[in-house]
């Protein structure tokens, strides 16, 4: 059952890039993706629900299904869902119509690595899953062929292509602590690593999770790795910014919270842990620095993706129940605020023919619900009640007072409310003051774009009045699956 | 036990080293000349030249101190003293071949070449001001390199003197062939083309612009300075036989001591030079003249290969 | 482990392939044209083509005769023909704007290697491989990496960048190689034509620099700030 909805789920957009290869129609080409998207979702749905304890093992050990693999593909499909919606609307009004058909092949397969990359079990897999995502997504970000695009576009394929080489040789450096263990030839699955770790060389465990940290931190966008992301995620068109944003940061994290559940197994003590801290805390820094004295619309987002994958891998790096539920929640919550922010953004670049916030003005009177719905989720995405992202980040906090890092919790919370001001500061201005020069300019957003808005706000807000007790378990069926390590008060787990 | 031999064969190093020197150099400028397509001066013109100029007087400027004097000696002394230490001839030791060890040997080396430097600057010219900073920019890059040479070679052999090194390549073709010596032949060629003023940036004319370290020695004139010429060859022949009977071609050395094995080895060693020339000649008419900045990159390059080195000998 | 119990002259034959790997590494790096930094690399191909035969022979690995057969197609004749075409349509043969001299490169690659043997004999006395060819073959992978990022870091010209990564990737083949050779064959294949991919997309990327943003060089890319 959960291998025919995965298969689904992989089938799906690999046939619209084949049907839309195929007819070179524009107008087909978002309705295939479209419906890509839909049945991609609805096969992502129900696999959470049914996925049970143990991971389901397809292809010989190649794709594993877990707990936490279908999470995630499920943040994907959500995005991917939404972002194809918004795209049906948007892509019409940036001009190509002839160059539309790559754009959605292009779309679909990016879309398609982020969802089976949380499935694959080998790490070398996963890997090069990782790797087609960057291949695929550099092309998306260089659509609209400006200088500024390719400039966006070459920083984000060199960056990201050396940071996971970086992953490539603690990979390299894991199988062959692995081989040490279990002889020199295996499959390098997560069970087998996580299998072998208790007996593996602690300094070499430590330098390959290093590695990995950095490599995959950097495709993760964590301070002071992300210096692609500002450009490619600003750059990119709209719904392949939220597709960056909300799915592909998730899926490079998997692999860091997989690696960590290896490197706890081995007990190495909490330097690793440490480390994704003190990643997470640098990232909310520079997210916080940067958002202050913020120009350029969708550069504000990016760095708001900064600072909650910041505020994840300060979940994940706290460990246990708290942590791993508080992190996971908030990869849900963030795709879809940060689609929502996106797309409200894209709209008003498009209206405003402008990027930089000092020239969009007066939102809230030209555009009355579409600019309420942005303001509400600017209000959640700075982590304010009683949005989802709220009880995500006080789970999180609440972990980390819990362990011998309380210190990153203050320093997490007084970075939230500089966030909470300086972001908010930047709407204030876009909503209430009144513009510079007079000018009528007011374009006109399409449905297609306002409902995936809504689309968004509504799951927000509801995840965040209501925490069901059974998501509650499922997250503890997953920290108690990657084994339930933490930063302990006092000493290493 | 010493023997009557074993210092005559010290001396007769040391004669070795300051009869065959000039041939070195006229053979080395010979073969440069007939490359480019010139008929050459003969391989005996050095002696030509010293003895002409041991005939003439001496001209001293007046702003000359005692440094000015005593320098050529000082010079002419030290590349006397270097040969005692490194086998010339014989590949076994030679009393008093103790007296110093591979950086002894570099440390008098660079002595006399010091004391060269303050006697350009002691005549307060312009062109030896001139001479005297550019030798010194490069010795600054150049000596740190020779010392890593020296420790690599050190490393590689486990003793300091330059007859183990010798005995140990000789043995064992595996450490002949390992990465390490081959790393550090690489590394010394390049510092022998360095220290004997061979680098593709100096120029074969006499212009005193463009002058590296010949421009140290322009105010001298007479005896003093066919003693500075005449050490400057025998810097060069020592140099070449380091790199020579040490480095690369360590065979052909008199194991006995014998007259008929020194002689052959005498002879060996011409050869063994003359093929050294041979390779310093190619590189230095085949590429092009370079900038005088560009010094930095074979200096480093030569860096670059010591480390390598030295770190091959860590690696077992 | 293979690479802790080898006949001496199967040590020396690795080492002596490691360690010329690694100076034509350092040849890319202290090299300003292009054409050269581009045969230094499809030698170093090549050397690691040939070490993967040779892992195969001593180690008793067939299947790694397949993956230096298509090393040194894809690695030692492909990708450089593919670099060798974007080269000569983007009429720049070197760097004419140097960041950092290629001398000062060379010393601080070499310090570098002595970084890399830190940690590298470090970690192989933990395991208590110290003093063998595993030492080596990490100290030559973990330094072809530092030297790869300095090559990105100090280059400026884009293929000049795409070259470093690819350095990166031969680093990690190489020590992968000697350390893992028994990584599974499939794993391997994949990421060889990976790095073919990845290539390809590299070399549609200089075309797209070309034709919109009118010069390969990063010191032109500039437009995004803040």
């Amino acid at each position: 059952m959960v291998g025919a909805f995965a298969l689904a789920i992989v089938l799906a957009p690999s046939a619209a890039i084949v049907l839309i290869g195929i007819t070179r129609r524009p107008n087909l080409a978002a309705w295939l993706n479209l419906l890509a998207s839909i049945v991609a979702f609805a096969a992502a749905v129900p696999i959470p629900f049914i996925v049970g304890t143990g991971p389901h093992e397809y292809l010989g050990s190649y794709v594993a299904i877990d707990a936490l693999g279908a999470w995630v593909t499920l943040c994907s499909a959500v995005v991917y869902l939404l972002a194809s919606i918004y795209a049906v609307g948007y892509m019409r009004l940036l001009g190509h119509e002839d160059r539309l058909p790559v754009f959605y092949a292009l779309f679909a397969g990016f879309a398609l690595t982020t969802l089976f990359g949380p499935m694959m079990n080998n790490a070398g897999l996963y890997w090069i899953a990782i790797e087609l995502t960057t291949l695929v997504s550099t092309f998306l970000v260089a659509y609209e062929h400006e200088a500024e695009s390719i400039e966006a576009a070459w920083k984000y394929i060199i960056v990201v292509s050396g940071g996971i080489s970086l992953a490539l040789l603690g990979t390299v450096l894991f199988y062959w602590a692995g081989s040490l263990v279990l002889g020199p030839k295996y499959d390098m699955t997560w069970a087998a690593l996580t299998h072998a770790a208790p007996q593996m060389n602690r300094s070499l465990l430590l330098l390959a999770f290093l590695l990995v940290l950095i490599g995959y931190g950097t495709k993760v966008g964590l301070a002071p790795m992300h210096t692609w992301l500002p450009d490619a995620h600003s750059e990119g068109p709209t719904p392949v910014s939220a597709l960056l944003s909300g799915a592909l940061l998730n899926t490079a994290m998997i692999g860091i919270i997989r690696y960590l559940a290896v490197a706890d197994a081995a007990k190495v003590g909490s330097v690793p842990r440490l480390t994704l801290v003190a990643l997470g805390v640098f990232s909310l820094l520079i997210a916080t620095l940067f958002i202050m004295r913020q120009e350029g619309i969708k550069r504000l987002m990016a760095y708001s993706s900064v600072e909650h994958m910041g505020v994840i891998a300060l979940g994940v790096g706290f460990g246990g129940v708290l942590g791993v539920a508080g992190a996971l929640y908030h990869m849900l919550n963030h795709s879809l605020n940060k689609s929502l922010m996106f797309f409200g953004a894209g709209s008003m670049m498009r209206s405003y023919e402008t990027k930089e916030i000092n020239a969009i003005r007066l939102v809230g009177r030209r555009f009355p619900v579409t600019g309420a719905i942005w303001l509400a989720g600017a209000v959640a995405i700075t982590g304010a009640p009683p949005f989802g992202l709220f009880a995500s980040e006080l789970t999180i906090l609440r972990a980390g007072l819990q362990t011998i890092a309380a210190w990153a919790s203050f320093v997490m919370a007084v970075l939230l409310i500089a966030i909470f001001i300086g972001f908010l500061n930047h709407f204030r201005c876009m909503y209430y003051e009144p513009p510079e020069r007079g000018d009528e300019r007011r374009g006109h957003i399409s449905a297609w774009c306002i409902v995936p808005m809504w689309l968004a706000i509504i799951p927000l807000l509801a995840l965040g009045l209501w925490w069901p007790q059974e998501v509650w378990s499922y997250f503890g069926q997953i920290a108690h699956a990657l084994g339930g390590g933490a930063l302990v008060a006092g000493g290493a787990p | 036990m010493i023997t009557t031999r074993d210092i005559i064969l010290q001396a007769l190093q040391v004669l070795t080293v300051i009869c065959l020197g000039p041939l070195l150099q006229g053979i080395i400028v010979q073969f440069e000349e007939r490359v480019q397509r010139g008929q050459g001066p003969g391989i005996f013109q050095p002696y030509r030249d010293l003895w002409k100029l041991f005939h003439k007087d001496v001209v001293a400027p007046e702003t000359a101190s005692w440094l000015y004097f005593v320098t050529p000696v000082v010079a002419f002394t030290c590349m006397m003293t270097v040969p005692i230490l490194i086998p010339v001839l014989t590949n076994y030791p030679l009393p008093l071949s103790d007296m110093g060890d591979i950086l002894g040997g570099g440390l008098i080396l660079t002595l006399g070449s010091f004391m060269i430097t303050l006697a350009g600057l002691d005549t307060t010219s312009a062109y030896g001001g001139i001479g005297s900073s550019r030798a010194v920019m490069v010795a600054i890059l150049a000596e740190p390199t020779l010392i890593l040479v020296f420790v690599g070679i050190t490393l590689l052999a486990k003793a300091m003197l330059p007859f183990v090194v010798n005995h140990l390549l000789v043995q064992q073709p595996a450490a002949y062939w390992s990465p390490t010596h081959l790393f550090l032949v690489a590394a010394f060629f390049v510092l022998l083309l360095v220290e004997t003023d061979r680098l593709p940036i100096h120029s074969n004319t006499h212009i005193e612009v463009y002058m590296i370290e010949e421009g140290r020695i322009l105010e001298y004139s007479g005896p003093l300075l066919a003693l500075l010429r005449w050490a400057s060859m025998m810097k060069q022949f020592i140099l070449y036989t380091i790199f020579c009977n040490v480095l690369l071609l360590p065979w052909a050395l008199s194991y006995q001591g014998t007259a008929l094995g020194v002689l052959g080895s005498v002879i060996a060693l011409m050869l063994k030079f003359t093929l050294v020339a041979c390779a310093v000649v190619v590189v230095d008419t085949t590429q092009s003249r370079l900038r005088f900045y560009r010094y930095q990159e074979p200096l480093a390059a030569s860096f670059l290969l010591a480390v390598l080195a030295i770190i091959g000998t860590q690696l077992g | 482990m293979l690479a802790a119990h080898l006949s001496p002259l199967a040590a020396s034959v690795f080492s002596l392939i490691a360690i010329a790997s690694l100076l034509l590494a350092f040849v890319m790096l202290g090299s300003r044209w292009l054409r050269h930094y581009l045969y230094a690399f499809t030698a170093e191909s090549w050397l690691i083509g040939i070490l993967s035969a040779s892992v195969g022979y001593y180690g008793n690995y067939p299947e790694l005769y397949l993956i230096a057969i298509l090393t040194f197609l894809f690695r030692g004749c492909l990708l450089p023909y593919l670099i060798f075409r974007i080269i000569r349509r983007m009429h720049v043969p070197r760097e004419v704007h140097v960041i950092l001299q290629a001398s000062s490169s060379l010393v601080i690659g070499a310090l570098a290697v002595v970084f890399a043997l830190g940690v590298a004999s470090q970690i192989g006395a933990d395991l208590g491989f110290g003093g063998t060819v595993v030492v080596l073959a990490l100290t030559v992978m973990l330094s072809m990496k530092l030297i790869g990022f300095l090559m990105l870091t100090v280059r400026h010209e884009a293929i000049s960048q795409i070259l470093g990564l690819l350095v990166l990737e031969n680093g990690i083949f190489l020590g992968a190689q000697i350390l893992v050779p028994g990584m599974p064959l499939l794993i391997e294949i994949v990421i060889l034509f990976d790095l073919l991919i990845v290539v390809a997309c590299f070399g549609l990327m200089v075309q797209y620099l070309m034709t919109h943003v009118g010069s390969t060089s990063s010191l032109h890319l500039r437009r995004l700030v803040g």
